[in-house]
């Protein structure tokens, strides 16, 4: 089963739980042995909600713990994020409504950068990187890996193993955004998802977009690959995919599909234009560096952040 | 020569530390923030003193004539206080200070040390305000019977490139006086008394999108006392990236209407453009170039802070004196008992 990903074409109010249900059957997923610890990764990294294809939607979260208590009883169950450079989770999971959900289910939120951190060391590309890496994570018995589909400037793509890179222990990840390629490898060579449930309901191209999608696989790289042809991007051209093969991460060479068309997906996502994501702000922020240094107007702060 | 000490690197402390530094007769001497790499790049710029507590600034001020301060909500009335006891003039972000008495306080001050203290309503110096409180003043609409103001954008949440923590403060009911009504509502409700006048608040609601201790939108109906109605709209919770703005201001006269939509440029890309390049030309010809109007927003922060120094320099009374403030966190804690949420 570890090259069958699956996608199944969901509108908001279908019941998540079925659906969820429904993905799971179709990459016929099996735990490995008794689950009594689970732990789900939605992807939280900042404060806006899952209407703006930024963060993973509660109620696919929802849907995932009413499946996980129908198929193993009553586990222990924790929702999990890691603080980041810019979001705090003590804020991000009241504030995107990770706390009603928790109570509703009965489920606990749980801050992977207060856990127990272990220092490991790994060698990726001929790198050798160190990663702080929550001990919860290695001990459960279930690991859900719930990132969303969405485009990202830095890496053209994020979905499941940049949602692993997110469960990185320490804050400030950023210190891994000058070799994030290799970063986001190298922790999924340390961390590996049981089952990763992508959230595509409203995924974010150009624009965020009601995609009605949820894909799952039990394999990260194959999730990618999907998720990159979803959303216009030749999977060997995705640095990290490329380099997770040459890491012998995953091998999508037998990745089958299951359930929707993959193509039909892919039609309708607001893809976004190669130059526009890679150069666009680049070259603009060139020529207004230009044009301060021969005028000597100012740059006012928010634009040298953005 | 204006000598002014910057309390407050952030955003707009830095905006406000580079504008100083481009107005003639403004010398920027001294600035105070507890981040170091703020504090550099002050250096970088140019600046020699620099402290990471501003208390230090505020006791080495014997060679400064005025400071411009943008500390996080809390700090506000504490560091105005402590400024104008030490003999300088004040620019003090809005909101002037966080309760009623507070700001009261700060007027007994302003009036006892004889110092200037302007308040930092920037809109009041876009443009297209000016514009259009001009057009309005001359009769162009006839009567303003309703004023519609708002702002939606992302407030503390912009997420720039750099990813930068939103400072915990923002979420401390305590500490930042309010949420988005206070922040931007604060600007939307100071510019319906710049239109309109003093005005009573008739109704308030506050939007809680996203579940924080703080709200994060705000709808305000208010009366002037020349009886022109205003309705108010804010928030924090759009996702909007710079250069889009998302603001506007639209008066219904009996008349006709004025919308600020009609002077916006519709194109902010060729804006920047055109304005670059009128820039270039003046810079060419050795005339002064304009500040920022390549920008459409932050030009207003030049003007103001321009406004600061000039009012200084002739004697004059503020643009925007601490009774204007006081004025507007009445209106904001009126909304907020509206909305039957009691002020912080």
């Amino acid at each position: 089963m570890g090259n069958i990903v699956g996608l199944v074409k969901v509108n908001n109010s279908e019941d998540l739980r079925l659906q969820v249900s429904r993905v799971t059957e179709l990459i016929d997923f099996k735990s490995g042995g008794s689950v009594r610890s689970v732990v789900v990764k939605p992807n939280l990294c900042y404060y806006w909600d899952a209407s703006t294809g930024y963060t993973t939607d509660p109620r696919l979260v929802g849907g995932i713990i009413d499946w996980i208590r129908d198929k193993f009883g009553d586990v222990d169950i924790k929702v999990a994020e890691a603080d980041a450079s810019a979001m705090r989770t003590k804020y991000v999971f009241p504030a995107l409504g990770y706390d009603r959900l928790a109570k509703e289910k009965n489920v606990e939120l749980f801050n992977l950068s207060n856990d127990v951190l272990l220092d490991e060391t790994v060698h990726v590309n001929g790198r050798e990187i160190s990663f702080k890496v929550p001990a919860t994570l290695k001990k459960c018995d279930l690991f859900v890996n719930v990132p969303k589909l969405k485009i990202m400037r830095a890496t053209k793509i994020t979905c499941a193993m940049k949602n692993v890179f997110g469960c990185i222990g320490l804050r400030r990840k950023m210190v891994y955004h000058k070799f994030l390629d290799e970063a986001i490898v190298g922790i999924n060579k340390l961390l590996h998802p049981h089952l990763t449930i992508v959230d595509g309901l409203v995924s974010l191209g150009r624009f965020p977009f009601k995609l009605g999608l949820i894909m799952a696989s039990v394999d990260v790289v194959s999730v990618d690959w999907a998720a990159s042809q979803i959303m216009g991007y030749r999977p060997s051209r995705i640095e990290f995919l490329r380099l997770a093969v040459k890491e012998k991460l995953g091998d999508p060479k037998g990745l089958v599909i299951a359930g929707e068309n993959l193509s039909d997906f892919a039609k309708v996502f607001p893809k976004e234009g190669f130059v526009a994501s890679r150069y666009l702000w680049g070259i603009q922020f060139w020529l207004l560096n230009a044009y301060r240094r021969v005028v000597g107007d100012i740059i006012p702060p928010i634009l040298e952040e953005s | 020569m204006t000598n002014v000490g910057i309390i407050g690197l952030g955003r707009m402390g830095m905006l406000h530390l580079m504008n100083s530094l481009k107005i003639d007769g403004v010398n920027v001497v001294a600035a105070a923030d507890s981040s170091k790499k703020a504090l550099n790049k002050a250096k970088l710029l140019g600046v020699k003193a620099t402290y990471a507590d501003y208390h230090d600034l505020l006791s080495n001020s014997s060679n400064i004539d005025a400071v411009v301060i943008s500390l996080p909500n809390f700090l506000h009335f504490e560091s105005i206080q402590l400024a104008l006891e030490a003999g300088l003039n004040v620019f003090a972000e809005k909101p002037l200070a966080t309760s009623i008495d507070e700001c009261r306080e700060i007027v007994r001050l302003v009036d006892k040390s004889g110092r200037k203290l302007m308040v930092g309503h920037v809109t009041r110096f876009m443009e297209v305000v000016q514009k259009m409180k001009r057009q309005m003043n001359e009769g162009a609409i006839g009567d303003v019977e309703v004023a519609t103001i708002e702002e939606v954008i992302n407030g503390p949440f912009s997420h720039p490139r750099v990813p930068t923590p939103v400072a915990d403060w923002w979420f401390d009911p305590k500490k930042a006086g309010g949420g988005a009504l206070l922040d931007i509502g604060y600007h939307m409700l100071d510019l319906f008394r710049f239109f309109s006048g003093d005005a009573e608040v008739m109704f308030a609601h506050l939007i809680h999108r996203y579940n924080l201790p703080i709200e994060d939108g705000a709808i305000v109906i208010l009366q002037s006392n020349s009886s022109t109605k205003g309705i108010v709209n804010v928030g924090w919770y759009q996702q909007t990236i710079f250069p889009k703005y998302n603001f506007r201001v639209l008066l219904h006269g009996t008349s006709g209407y004025l919308s600020s939509d009609s002077f916006v440029p519709h194109n902010l890309y060729s804006h920047a453009v055109k304005e670059g390049l009128k820039n270039l030309a003046r810079k060419a010809v050795g005339k002064k170039i304009r500040f920022l109007s390549y920008t459409y927003y932050y030009e207003s922060f030049y003007r103001e802070m321009v406004s600061f120094f000039d009012c200084i320099r002739n004697d004059t009374e503020p643009a925007v004196p601490a009774v204007e403030g006081l004025k507007t966190v009445e209106l904001i804690q009126a909304a907020y008992t509206k909305a039957n949420i009691r002020s912080p």
